[in-house]
């Protein structure tokens, strides 16, 4: 079956722009691969693992605007960082700890985004924090009348946590110009998602809130970019919160940290490696003429070269002076 | 006079057990009223009362097995405490603070109830800290392999809480014997239920952690009470969890310490006193020949009775002795 152009939904999106998804979804497998090699290889020390979630991350984060919008990623969320303007030296600055690592000076845990310019909020380690943080946001917005929209990222077993509910409920209640994305990859850690909730599929939630909830495919890059566009209208537009649960999958196990051949079957594993939304994305881009074999091979090489230069000069770079140690705890001051 | 088992919508209740709902609902306005008074009269230091909530706490704790299942109650059920067994006197001497206050040893706030041999769980005031605990509760029979269910009580105010989804979720999710009982009465203290969620009926969340919600008319204890009996029987065949909303109203202010004049109108409060739940059953009662005007008179005879005797009691009884502060902090052998 062909699949043509004119049949395809691009959602407006120019052929450079089609193009730039697949961009920053190779990079984002680039930085991801790369990192769980330095931590396999002593040179880093811990690393956490987006593969496979590309699709639902770069999609979403595509229909935003960087430096308005703001972002409370998790730390799964290396390709929405890539997508909102990160660079893969910022990304590996913090993975190598590095002085100038524009995240938190090579202090907080790997994949702990955070970049002022890009209104990306600094996050933590427990699970669902960052939610209610983006209700707030998205309530000053609403008070401050002001066109930005803030976007909360989780997974599916963040939605079983009390920060959860009472950012959906307080959004619902206020109307607020925030959308939820919840990447369902099935998994939390090691819980499968039947033991985590009774239903199927988390989006029904959204009811008992006040506002729409939908569940896609997140391994469709453009369902998703196309999903998160019409709740980027609706929050701008005033009418309020989306939730967006997108299905997709973990190729990795969750962190380095993790072996997961204790709770999943590598069967599962290469069922779902076949539906690689890279692969797939590709696939339909040459399908419908916007790239071929020589602009797919310029491509990842041209991300390679990337990821290799970045490394070879993030790994060169100093790591913080010790007697730096209690800075960038409190707001630093002139004359303070 | 026609025999009560003839009697449709009793929700196969006797005579007996129809004025005994009857008798504990005035018990459970008697009670909160006089401490009430008390309150005022600078006597106990705070009231926190349930007038208008009767039917709602009377119909479902009395499809409860007392002593058997688990009462996990917040701070505005008189009616579930005297229904499971707790007495005026027991109330009221939480109220003054007395040494013999089962439910703290006067230590306590008041309406803070707790009764072991009843299975009254002592809670907090932080609102909806209970409800994992009712959950956690139930977990445990199911472990057990007893028939002990999990009836735990909350506001509406209650459902926002990240307490009340995690307690939700967790039960939904292992199919527990719990049962989730929202006094919906419109008002957090002064906050309104449109501000409290962007729902009409909380029930409808309840689809959302895979168990059946529904909502009754929080003001007709029969409803409520076969709403009940249908929740227990579900917990008891281990088919898991059920949430209850019960539409009420509060007719005082949220405690002695709230002036309701600032946040609702006395139009809305006379229009809900005409709803009154003790009224309304008196009249169905009447009306289904159950009892006679004299009967039921001398059913509020008898609880006024009672609750002057529990107060004269409770005002003779001692205060803890200040040696005894640091008891009950640790379990002592």
């Amino acid at each position: 079956m062909t699949v043509t152009r004119e049949a395809t939904k691009t959602f407006g999106l120019t052929e450079k722009q089609l193009v730039e998804m697949q961009y920053k979804m190779l990079l984002a497998r680039a930085v991801s691969v790369r990192q769980r090699m330095l931590q396999r290889m002593g040179r880093g020390p811990m690393t956490f693992s987006g593969e496979g979630h590309e699709a639902v991350q770069v999609g979403t984060a595509s229909a935003l605007r960087p430096g308005t919008d703001w972002v409370f990623a998790y730390y799964r969320d290396v390709a929405v960082a890539l997508t909102v303007g990160m660079t893969p030296r910022d990304i590996l600055r913090g993975f190598f700890a590095r002085r100038d690592d524009v995240s938190s000076g090579g202090r907080n845990m790997p994949s702990h985004f955070s970049h002022r310019d890009l209104r990306i909020v600094s996050g933590s380690a427990p699970i669902c924090t960052q939610v209610p943080h983006a209700v707030g946001a998205a309530l000053a917005a609403k008070l401050r009348r002001l066109d930005e929209i803030s976007v909360a990222y989780f997974g599916d077993g963040a939605t079983s946590t009390g920060d959860w509910h009472e950012s959906m409920n307080f959004a619902g209640v206020h109307k607020l110009p925030v959308v939820f994305v919840c990447e369902h990859n099935n998994y939390a850690i090691s819980v499968p998602w039947r033991k985590q909730a009774a239903i199927e599929n988390v989006a029904i939630r959204a009811a008992g809130y006040g506002f729409p909830g939908v569940t896609i495919n997140g391994n469709d890059v453009l369902e998703v970019y196309g999903t998160m566009t019409e709740a980027v209208k609706r929050a701008r537009a005033g009418e309020g919160p989306t939730l967006i649960e997108a299905k997709t999958y973990r190729l990795m196990p969750h962190s380095s940290d993790d072996d997961d051949r204790r709770y999943r079957t590598r069967e599962e594993v290469e069922h779902w490696g076949a539906k690689d939304p890279l692969v797939a994305y590709a696939r339909q881009l040459r399908e419908i003429g916007v790239l071929d074999e020589k602009s797919e091979k310029d491509l990842n090489d041209r991300v390679n070269a990337e990821v290799d230069e970045a490394t070879d000069e993030v790994e060169q770079e100093p790591t913080p002076d010790p007697a730096s140690a209690l800075r960038h705890v409190f707001v630093e001051r002139e004359g303070a | 006079m026609v025999t009560v088992k003839d009697i449709s919508g009793a929700a196969g209740l006797n005579r007996d057990q129809l004025l005994e709902l009857y008798y504990k609902m005035l018990l459970a306005r008697t009670v909160g009223q006089r401490e009430r008074m008390l309150n005022r009269m600078g006597k106990g230091p705070f009231a926190v009362t349930g007038e208008g909530h009767e039917a709602l706490q009377v119909g479902t704790a009395y499809a409860l097995k007392p002593k058997h299942d688990w009462v996990v109650p917040y701070y505005r059920d008189i009616g579930v405490a005297l229904t499971i067994g707790q007495t005026p006197l027991d109330l009221l001497l939480a109220h003054l603070s007395r040494e013999s206050d089962i439910s703290s040893g006067g230590r306590n706030m008041p309406s803070h109830f707790s009764d072991p041999a009843l299975r009254i769980v002592s809670g907090s005031a932080p609102v909806a800290t209970h409800l994992p605990h009712a959950a956690g509760i139930a977990l445990a029979s199911k472990l057990r392999r007893v028939d002990e269910v999990s009836a735990v009580y909350m506001g509406e105010g209650g459902t926002s809480t990240g307490d009340c989804h995690e307690a939700m979720n967790f039960a939904g999710v292992h199919k527990l014997p719990v049962i989730f009982i929202i006094e919906n009465n419109q008002y957090a203290i002064s906050v309104h239920w449109r501000k409290q969620a962007a729902v009409e009926n909380v029930s409808v969340r309840a689809e959302g952690y895979g168990f059946p919600g529904v909502t009754v008319d929080g003001n007709d204890v029969i409803a409520v009470y076969a709403a009940m009996k249908e929740a227990v029987d579900r917990a008891r065949k281990g088919e898991g969890a059920t949430l209850i909303e019960g539409k009420t109203y509060r007719l005082v202010p949220h405690t002695s310490d709230d002036d309701d004049r600032r946040y609702r109108a006395r139009e809305e409060v006379e229009e809900w006193t005409k709803k009154d739940p003790l009224v309304r059953y008196r009249i169905w009662l009447k009306e289904h020949d159950v009892a006679e005007e004299r009967k039921l008179d001398e059913l509020h005879e008898r609880a006024a009775r009672e609750v002057d005797e529990a107060t004269d009691q409770a005002e003779k009884a001692p205060t803890p002795k200040p040696e005894s502060a640091l008891g009950h902090v640790f379990v002592e052998d």
